[in-house]
């Protein structure tokens, strides 16, 4: 079932030198369920996409459907609910003078889900479904981790129960072995919840292991979507063929994978 | 063997009101002329102190208690004063830094920031060799039409070219030793890889001992000659970089390793954060002096 149909997108900034076509005429479909991993690199409109999808930002033309409903200009909350955002940087994404209990339920207020008691319950539920300790909730943004951090920015998404999860590079401020682990909880929250995910990223190693399916920017375009299996196969365009060409390695086996996939052989 | 940088006991520990922090534990390293050594770490480990200690700043932060000895081209940094130190500083030793856009100056256009630093060893350069020898060095990094890039300012340019910039700049009074500290991780990865190609050959044919300082494996793989694994101030590994990655003895390297996301795809591995075995000794491989 197509959960989001993104039909003909455009996005145009009006600057000094004249319009920067961020978003150019781009059309795919998520699946419910799935995980489709948007790669390319600065400037190739990812963000810009993520925004028009998430509503921050208008499109200049065409249009993005959910659930077969196009979405307009101004959403219903019912409609922001359902569509929620992990950020790339846990610590400048979270209020500093906010408890993390506060920047969880934040959702919780604007959507006016529950009341307060309830609102409490369910911020403590959201931590505990990441691995955080329910009473985190008391607890200021910078005695956390990096990873604890990043945690709550999923929680704070979750608490609103979405149905969709836009996440923009939710694990490359994080150390390795932090990144492992929380790239392993976003595939069990997947799993468990039925969620479905857009999840932009520029490291095609992560891309490998957590999408079903890929699709390819640059400078605005959709160049290429596909199946992992299929990128990771035989990649199409001979930009992909770079990316992957340009990824760091660490075994042999990966290197000679890279190398074939980088000559189109 | 004589190092050029010869790092013996280092200690560092910060004064708070909560008493000391203890940040580096008695560390050796050691670079020999030309080579290429990479410290890999994780953020909070104490990779980018131990540089801010070779290049001579900490030890002019009031709060930063720093031991040991850290000799470079036969003296020891440690007993030189502040003077001295700064003498070092962008003639013998230089360093490059993660973001290339804010690590330049903004108000200056790349000419004058070149000869802000070919003048310092020698004060009476003129405008015209600074000129045609930063335009030569630009040349060395690949970087075409060097007449426009000197008369530009660095928010005119891309990152990537910022950071050929950045290369150029730290090598233009030919330093014996580089230090890098995530060089090119603010920029996307063909950028990230074109500029790392880039430095490699200039160091290799300008004999420069680097000191490559990185989180990421894969970068690492392909840089350098020999790595140290430090976690939580203290060297856990070091060997000749095919070594270490064939057959990682340490807990922490063998789980560095493994949380790798490989693009063969084997899944996301089950490794723990934090482990008491990331604490075990050091283990060296042979082979290296």
């Amino acid at each position: 079932m197509t959960l989001l149909r993104v039909s003909d997108l455009s996005r145009t900034f009006q600057t000094a030198n004249g319009p920067v076509h961020a978003v150019r005429n781009v059309s795919f479909d998520v699946q419910r369920g799935e995980c489709l991993a948007v790669v390319g690199e600065s400037g190739s409109g990812k963000t810009t996409l993520a925004n028009m999808i998430l509503g921050i930002l208008t499109s200049s033309s065409g249009d993005i459907a959910f659930k077969g409903t196009p979405l307009p200009a101004k959403r219903t909350p019912a409609q922001r609910r359902a569509i929620q955002f992990v950020q790339q940087n846990p610590l400048s994404s979270l209020n500093p003078k906010r408890s993390v209990g506060a920047s969880v339920r934040l959702g919780l207020d604007t959507y006016g889900i529950g009341d307060r008691a309830d609102r409490t319950r369910r911020v403590e539920a959201a931590l505990e479904s990441v691995g955080l300790p329910g009473d985190m909730r008391r607890r200021a943004p910078a005695a956390l981790s990096g990873g604890q951090r990043q945690r709550v920015g999923i929680a704070r998404a979750l608490v609103c129960e979405p149905e969709l999860l836009v996440l923009d590079e939710p694990t490359s401020a994080l150390d390795v072995l932090v990144q492992a682990r929380v790239l392993r909880l976003l595939n069990d929250l997947r799993r468990d919840r039925g969620l479905t995910y857009i999840f932009i990223t520029h490291d095609l190693a992560v891309v490998r292991n957590v999408a079903d399916r890929v699709a390819v920017f640059r400078a605005g375009e959709l160049v290429e979507i596909g199946s992992t299996e299929a990128i990771f196969s035989s990649p199409d365009h001979a930009y992909t063929r770079r990316l992957i060409g340009a990824m760091p390695v660490v075994d042999d086996t990966e290197l000679d994978l890279r190398n074939r996939l980088a000559e189109g052989t | 063997m004589t190092a050029l940088l010869d790092i013996r006991d280092l200690r560092l520990g910060f004064r708070t009101l909560a008493g000391q922090i203890d940040v580096l534990h008695g560390i050796d390293l050691a670079i020999r002329a030309g080579e290429q050594v990479a410290l890999v770490g994780e953020s909070g480990s104490g990779k980018s102190v131990t540089a801010r200690i070779i290049l001579g700043l900490l030890q002019e932060t009031r709060s930063a208690r720093v031991s040991g000895r850290v000799g470079f081209d036969g003296r020891d940094v440690m007993m030189m004063s502040p003077k001295e130190r700064a003498a070092l500083r962008g003639i013998e030793m230089s360093m490059i830094f993660q973001d290339p856009t804010s690590s330049l100056n903004p108000t200056f256009t790349i000419e004058r920031q070149f000869a802000e630093v070919m003048r310092r060893p020698d004060r009476k350069l003129t405008r015209a060799a600074c000129r045609e020898r930063a335009a030569r060095m630009l040349d060395e990094v690949s970087i075409p039409d060097t007449g426009r890039v000197l008369d530009a300012y660095p928010f005119q340019l891309s990152g990537g070219m910022n950071q050929r910039v950045m290369i150029a700049m730290a090598l233009a009074n030919n330093p014996k030793l580089l230090l890098a500290d995530e060089p090119g991780t603010a920029l996307d990865v063909s950028v990230q890889a074109q500029t790392l190609d880039l430095m490699r050959d200039l160091v290799t044919r300008h004999g420069t001992s680097v000191l490559f300082i990185s989180h990421n494996m894969g970068v690492v793989r392909e840089f350098a000659d020999r790595i140290y694994v430090i976690y939580r101030g203290r060297i856990v590994e070091e060997g000749p970089t095919p070594a270490v990655f064939a057959d990682p003895g340490h807990a922490y390297t063998r789980a560095l390793l493994k949380a790798v996301p490989r693009i063969t795809g084997r899944g996301l591995p089950d490794v723990p954060e934090v482990s008491d075995d990331f604490f075990d000794p050091m283990v060296r491989h042979g082979g290296t002096s």
